[in-house]
């Protein structure tokens, strides 16, 4: 294969490795949506939440010796009674429009949750199970991971069914009801705030998923990630347009594979760079991103 | 009662008395205080428990055997209090100030963090008596951070930590006779940890060189000599390789692992991310003829995290359960929640340092002498030339305030670190 093929192959199969991650990414920026179209307000513990669900379900795991297909599921429903318990705990009883009280309510959970992590596991890395951890498929040239691939089918299904929730429900009918005008949605007879609620549970849920997938993605559970990972799925939801889910699901896959592209040509050092240079590039030129709504609901 | 009875009475009272003081005493009021700070919180966490845990161990073996003997020949308590420094400079200089200055401490030791440790150091007065400098005049003995030359910053700081370049040194050369044909090397490191990125790029890629490893299409020529110089190149070579104390996806960076074929490669990482590079490389089936980490990883964190994925990796390590006394240690450490391993050991071989400098200095422990106690303690640092460690004798670089310690080379088998070279 000469040069240039050669180098086509991996600067294709470095971008298609980084959209495999984008959908892991993806999925944690849907929850930074969900919740923020829902309330106007930024859950800054979701990416918190979502791997301490991740960790219980990984205590399944080391003690009972649960099949990864339950890790998963155990996480899922782990982070969202985590999710539940931070609405109650951050945004319930804060006013409606003290954005920045429910801001800093959430970064106190989301520091205060990572250190129960830490001290629970010591800060170990641990091993998390991975579905088709080392099969790999041989395209030609390409090699894809099986357990990408699973990871990216729980993803596609997950946000299909988060649209179902949303768009073929009653549940997602008040939800975008009282994201839209939340007074109405009340004269209406909508509780808001159980409504509220069910979406930060709805929320975590995917959490769970999303952390339960970057764990078994990467193989390893720790708490390093924590941080680095609500600031990507910030990044996401800005660049996608916070509120829409369509937008995290492209900024997911565009941030994930630029990320690598960057990484190859340009190396570590200077790759977060360029993607906080993306951010920054949307923050001035773009600022309700890539399918953000321009209309305030009031 | 009769007159005898008394007498007897009397007579058994003094012999007891003559007996109890031909004792030395156990004085209440005078304890050997040691302040000890390290990671109790955040990621890093398990630096600062295993310290903990192996400190408390040494602290009480001492006690058990009858404390530390002062200046007037008192025998002295030693106790110890443990602070949190989450790994963080700000932190460390937080305690730092606090200890010296608010409790009675004798000595620190902390703050088991390489990054922490530069900083804190920093704020100590650089040379004994220049009374132009009024930086803080508190010996401090430091266990886990492991970054070269750090104690040199000040004559109040001293460190007993393995010594990386030695290690290093060492372990190339055997592998060089052990695998005559293995020509080639490639690596990566977290760039954003200054401890495995100088490491990676000043030690371990250099060492390698110097017994006839050559990086995968050149491009370090002129390395050996030229440490500075050599750094940055490697790490240039290297910039598509390397990655972050907190990357999840490592699949870029293994394959070019994979396209390098090298003989030999380098995974100069914290345990997180040499798991998750290790298990890409597993994924996309790279299996070099020899596989070389960070001291750093060595640990019981490597193995809970990726144990199948490590095997046979190889790494130098200051402290294996080899000896009677490391065996001891290791225990000691599981007993208090800890584990023993080559940061947090040392910890151990602090307190019987420092009980070993009181003893000889003649320190008083008492809250009047506190300033020339604390003096007393460096300078018997100092003079230190060697000390009994675990796992044999420790040598002391007078002018550098650092460790020249015993080292075995170990590799991951089954689970499990096994001692595969024992160079002592």
């Amino acid at each position: 294969m000469s040069d240039f093929l050669l180098e086509f192959v991996e600067v294709t199969q470095t971008i298609g490795d980084g959209l495999f991650f984008g959908t892991t990414y993806a999925l944690i920026g849907i929850g930074f949506s969900l919740i923020f179209g829902a309330m106007r307000k930024l859950n800054m513990t979701y990416a918190a939440a979502a791997l301490a669900g991740a960790y219980v379900g990984l205590a399944a795991f080391t003690f009972v010796n649960a099949p990864a297909p339950v890790v998963f599921l155990i996480s899922a429903l782990a982070s969202g009674l985590i999710g539940g318990a931070v609405y109650i705990t951050c945004f319930r009883f804060i006013p409606i429009h003290n954005h920045l009280a429910a801001l800093m309510a959430s970064i106190g959970a989301l520091f205060f949750i990572d250190e129960i992590v830490v001290h629970t596991t010591d800060g170990s890395p641990l091993t998390f199970p991975a579905m088709f951890e080392y099969v790999m498929f041989e395209l030609g040239p390409y090699g894809i991971r099986g357990d990408l691939l699973f990871v990216l089918a729980v993803n596609i299904v997950s946000t299909i069914g988060l649209l179902y929730v949303l768009y073929r429900t009653r549940l997602g009918l008040a939800t975008r009801a009282v994201s839209q005008q939340d007074v109405a949605a009340q004269l209406c007879g909508i509780d808001v705030h159980r409504t509220n609620a069910v979406t930060f549970v709805l929320a975590g849920l995917l959490g769970g998923i999303a952390g339960s997938m970057t764990a078994s993605a990467v193989g390893v559970l720790s708490p390093l990630i924590t941080v680095p990972l609500t600031v990507k799925g910030l990044i996401i939801a800005v660049i996608g347009g916070l509120g829409s889910i369509p937008g995290a699901i492209a900024a997911g896959l565009l941030v994930g594979g630029m990320e690598n592209a960057f990484l190859y040509f340009r190396g570590v050092n200077e790759r977060d760079m360029y993607v906080l240079l993306l951010l920054f590039i949307f923050l001035v030129f773009r600022p309700d991103g890539l399918f953000g709504s321009t209309v305030d609901r009031d | 009662m009769s007159i005898t009875k008394l007498i007897a009475m009397a007579l058994a009272i003094l012999v007891s008395t003559f007996f109890a003081l031909a004792h030395p005493v156990v004085a209440a009021d005078r304890t050997v205080k040691i302040a000890a700070w390290g990671a109790k919180s955040g990621p890093l966490r398990s630096f600062g428990v295993n310290s903990e845990a192996v400190l408390k161990g040494a602290v009480k073996s001492i006690n058990d055997s009858g404390g530390v003997k002062l200046g007037d020949g008192t025998m002295a308590k030693m106790e110890f209090t443990y602070y949190d420094s989450a790994c963080n400079a700000d932190q460390a200089i937080s305690v730092a100030r606090k200890v010296e200055s608010q409790t009675g401490a004798l000595i620190g030791i902390g703050p088991t963090c390489s990054g922490a440790a530069a900083a804190m150091y920093g704020i100590f007065q650089k040379k004994v008596g220049d009374k132009s400098d009024t930086g803080l005049q508190f010996p401090i003995l430091t266990d886990t951070a492991i970054r070269p030359g750090l104690a040199k910053k000040s004559q109040w700081t001293f460190r007993n930590v393995p010594n990386e370049i030695t290690m290093y040194d060492a372990l190339f050369k055997w592998l060089r006779s052990k695998y005559p044909n293995a020509k080639t090397i490639y690596g990566g490191t977290e760039t954003d940890q200054a401890h495995s990125r100088i490491t990676f790029a000043a030690v371990i890629v250099q060492k390698a060189k110097k017994y006839g490893f050559e990086w995968v299409g050149g491009g370090i020529e002129g390395v050996t000599g030229k440490i500075i110089a050599g750094m940055k190149n490697v790490l240039n070579v290297s910039k598509s390789s390397n990655w972050l104390l907190a990357d999840t996806n490592f699949s870029v960076q293994a394959r070019a692992f994979k396209r390098s074929g090298a003989d030999m490669m380098i995974i100069s990482s914290h345990p997180f991310t040499t798991c998750g590079m290790l298990k890409e490389m597993r994924r996309q089936r790279i299996k070099p003829k020899v596989l070389v980490g960070l001291t750093s990883s060595s640990s019981a964190e490597t193995l809970k995290g990726c144990s199948a994925a490590a095997e046979g990796i190889y790494i130098p390590t200051g402290f294996a359960p080899i000896t009677k006394a490391a065996a001891k240690v290791a225990a000691a450490a599981e007993a208090n929640g800890g584990a023993a391993d080559l940061h947090s050991a040392a910890a151990w071989e602090n307190a019987h340092i420092i009980k070993q400098v009181v003893e000889a200095t003649g320190v008083m422990a008492k809250p009047e002498t506190l300033k020339a106690d604390r003096r007393k303690v460096r300078d018997g640092l100092e003079k230190l030339v060697k000390v009994d460690g675990l796992m044999g004798e420790i040598g002391r670089v007078q002018d550098e305030g650092e460790s020249i310690k015993p080292y075995v080379f170990v590799q991951a088998q089954k689970g499990a670190w096994k001692v595969v070279h024992d160079p002592r």
